[in-house]
């Protein structure tokens, strides 16, 4: 056949608007009619939910046909993709802790969940997590699924050597300031040299955060990362690099360092106790855990949203309420590590009996009042972004010896970039 | 290899199509339809001469059989490659309303120290892997077109790595390099060597992705390589080895000098597919850090150009700024074929 080339544009051209007009009918019929669905859908990650929680919903809403989504890969943008095409949507989405924020501007995409009935189970559960779910103007957008209360994970065995307190409680109280904290990693260090106090220092300084009342951005949307707050975080989090007792493990290899004891102690979540048993299961027994130096602080913990566009938004939240019901939040505990959000699971068996892993202490005793004391902060939708900079400089210091000072300077000024670009004065 | 970030605002994009608000957008796109129809079937129907339109209806099932391809890669390819350009001048957090800023986007990333920093680890980077990869495709090609045994097998060998998926060969090459863990480190600590921190030195960061890019494409280049040693007459082999030269000779005078237009083509795929370098990167120093993810590894020493495209497109919900981020190095990587054209064209054997 031969095709000239003035025949084969306007073959070109006429494919083209063909796949034009099929695109833009794509968006064209994206509301969706009736509220009361009885096909829902439900979109979680692998982790994100018990699972056994999420199958026995299915059969407690035996009037509802309820479908639910592991979905893999990048979540947030996903979700994004589903709420911009509206039918795509899910009819009950979870949403992850650190990407609240930024879902808040556009409120109106979610059904406000007091409309539907939250107010009223409000009061059971932590208001400071509720606060991150909520807008300037008092919608509520997201129900909390779990929470990331901090402590420190230690070897009972390291700590033993060392002749540091061994005892959750002693160690609590001997190492409650950072300074405290950072002098028992020297001593540990120099009883067993392989073994080191911290993973990185980022997350000394994401600790410290989370520590605080102020992020990088406070509410009147005005940029406060080159203020004290985040200074003295920042002074504090090198200091374990200048005393040599910091890991520097900013690659995969955190699970060997794990494993082969190179870490003597780790800071992190409550949910961080799996990663660890995971990572090290030859080590169960040696591990106990106490209060995180300096005070209680968050790390993730995720939510429950309706898009706006959910088929029966009431019902939707029924299956929301039950799912995290104390009761089945006490199951999804011991299920895969989700760190209740409503206080009275903390005095559920599954929570106040005793973990194995840590040699039977009951670890509820560090989580539980750690949870009800974390301080509440405003995040910003862009504190994510402008607080990116300092992670990177802390690895700089880390990688290439750079200079701390000069790291500082380079943070403040990248994150006041981003801060202009992101709409922050 | 880099289609993934790229394609990744596709099925959002036709949503909302050239829409401004966050709702009205099927409306403006109708605006649009017809009158953008109606002239392209206009000249098809009323010009005067009936032929090519009986053309096309005589040739349907032709059109018809080529024509998804054409749609594919119009909803998915170039639509989504349009989009980008509108979004550069828009602030946009990928739900919410778009704020058209001009260009503003790109006079921040002239100031922005990070995205130059990733575009001179996406040089180094290049550089590190693509010389000794085209060099080491080229001998591998000459020796394999030497033998006469076994071609067939040595064939699918060289092509095997480049069609690995690149996830596995980047946990592969994080297994065996990491810092306290890694295969090579044991062998170094085996021979009483000091180990190296691979994965947390600013430079054997770059050696280390540069390392698994060769190790991916040398076997590829290498075959395209073989082909066009196939094409070169024997004569002039036979002639050589009458006069008196040898292999190295040969190949300098004869095999390089009459594979240019190949070496050319190499080149230029070599140069635009690792400036794309994105996998590697992320799956080495992705995500290790919940707070920080898509950094590009300790010190920022892995963060190439595409990476942090997708850090701000994806984790910072920046799209505008990611798409300027795509389109101003878009730009440079043009600059740089075009500049890998002239010096390789430049080695014009004189007369």
């Amino acid at each position: 056949m031969d095709l000239s080339r003035r025949r084969f544009l306007q073959a070109a051209v006429l494919t083209a608007a063909a796949a034009g007009a099929t695109a833009a009918c794509g968006g064209g019929s994206g509301s969706s009619g009736a509220k009361d669905s009885k096909n829902l859908t439900l979109w979680y990650w692998a982790g994100g939910l018990s699972d056994k929680v999420v199958a026995d919903a299915k059969t407690h809403f035996s009037d509802i046909s309820l479908k639910t989504s592991v979905v893999g890969g990048d979540f947030k943008t996903k979700l994004l993709t589903g709420l911009r095409a509206a039918q795509s949507a899910p009819d009950i989405t979870g949403v992850k802790g650190e990407d609240i924020a930024s879902f808040l501007p556009n409120a109106d995409r979610f059904v406000d969940l007091k409309t539907v009935g939250a107010d009223k189970l409000a009061p059971q559960y932590l208001s400071w997590k509720l606060k991150q779910a909520t807008t300037k103007d008092g919608k509520l957008i997201g129900f909390p699924i779990d929470i990331g209360p901090c402590a420190t994970f230690y070897r009972e065995d390291l700590f033993a050597r060392a002749g540091l307190p061994t005892d959750p409680a002693q160690v609590s109280a001997q190492l409650s300031t950072w300074d405290d904290y950072f002098k028992a990693g020297v001593e540990l260090h120099k009883a067993v040299p392989k073994t080191y106090l911290i993973n990185n220092i980022g997350s000394v300084f994401s600790m410290m955060i989370g520590q605080g009342t102020q992020r990088f951005i406070d509410e009147d949307g005005t940029f406060i990362g080159d203020q004290d707050h985040i200074r003295t975080a920042w002074t504090t989090a090198v200091k374990p690099y200048t005393l040599g007792i910091d890991a520097k493990i900013n690659d995969n290899t955190w699970n060997a360092a794990i494993s082969g004891g190179t870490l003597g102690t780790e800071i992190g979540a409550a949910w961080h106790a799996l990663d660890i048993s995971n990572a090290a299961p030859g080590t169960k027994g040696k591990w106990r855990v106490a209060s995180l130096p300096g005070g209680p602080s968050n790390l993730g913990g995720s939510f429950l949203a309706i898009p706006a566009t959910s088929g029966n938004p009431e019902e939707a939240f029924k299956i929301i309420s039950w799912i995290l019901s104390p009761e089945n939040q006490a199951r999804g505990f011991t299920d895969a590590a989700l760190f209740p959000t409503a206080p009275a699971a903390y005095k559920l068996p599954a929570l106040t009996a005793g973990d194995a892993f840590f040699g039977g202490q009951k670890t509820i005793e560090i989580f539980g009042p750690a949870a009800e004391k974390i301080p509440s902060a405003y995040e910003a939708p862009a504190d994510a972004a402008v607080s990116a900079p300092y992670y990177s400089e802390l690895t700089s210091i880390e990688a290439k010896g750079k200079d701390p000072e000069e790291a500082w300077k380079n943070a403040v000024s990248q994150a006041k970039q981003i801060a202009q670009r992101q709409g922050v004065k | 290899m880099s289609s993934s970030p790229v394609a990744g605002p596709a099925p959002s994009g036709p949503a909302s199509g050239s829409g401004t608000g966050p709702t009205g957008s099927p409306a403006s796109d109708r605006d649009h339809g017809p009158g953008r129809r109606a002239p392209q079937i206009r000249p098809v129907s009323a010009g005067s001469r009936r032929g090519p339109r009986r053309r096309v209806a005589r040739y349907w099932p032709q059109y018809l059989a080529i024509s998804p391809y054409y749609v594919i890669f119009t909803v998915f390819m170039l639509f989504p490659v349009l989009y980008t350009v509108f979004l550069a001048f828009q602030k946009w957090d990928g739900i919410g309303d778009m704020h058209f800023v001009g260009f503003q986007q790109f006079r921040f990333l002239w100031d922005d120290p990070v995205f130059w920093l990733s575009v001179r680890n996406t040089l180094v980077i290049w550089v590190l892997s693509t010389v000794p990869m085209l060099c080491m495709a080229l001998v591998l090609a000459v020796l394999v077109n030497s033998t006469k045994r076994l071609t067939a097998f040595y064939r699918v060998a060289l092509f095997i790595p480049s069609i690995t998926s690149l996830v596995a060969i980047a946990i592969f090459f994080g297994a065996v390099f990491s810092n306290n863990f890694g295969l090579i480190n044991a062998v170094l600590r085996a021979l009483h060597l000091s180990a190296v921190p691979w994965m947390s030195n600013e430079w054997t960061i770059k050696l280390v992705i540069s390392a698994l890019m060769t190790w991916q494409w040398t076997g590829y280049n290498a075959i395209i390589y073989l082909a066009g040693l196939q094409a070169i007459p024997s004569e002039l082999y036979e002639a050589a080895r009458v006069d008196g030269a040898g292999p190295v000779r040969i190949f300098r005078s004869i095999t390089v000098p009459l594979l240019r237009p190949i070496i050319l083509f190499t080149v230029v795929i070599s140069t635009v597919t690792g400036m794309q370098s994105f996998t590697e990167p992320q799956v080495l120093f992705g995500s290790e850090a919940a707070t920080n993810p898509n950094s590009g590894g300790p010190g920022q020493a892995g963060l190439t150009t595409l990476l942090y495209f997708y850090h701000q497109a994806f984790d910072n919900n920046d799209f505008g700024y990611g798409a300027a981020i795509v389109w101003a190095f878009f730009l440079f990587i043009l600059l740089i074929v075009v500049v890998n054209w002239r010096l390789v064209q430049r080695k014009e054997p004189r007369p």
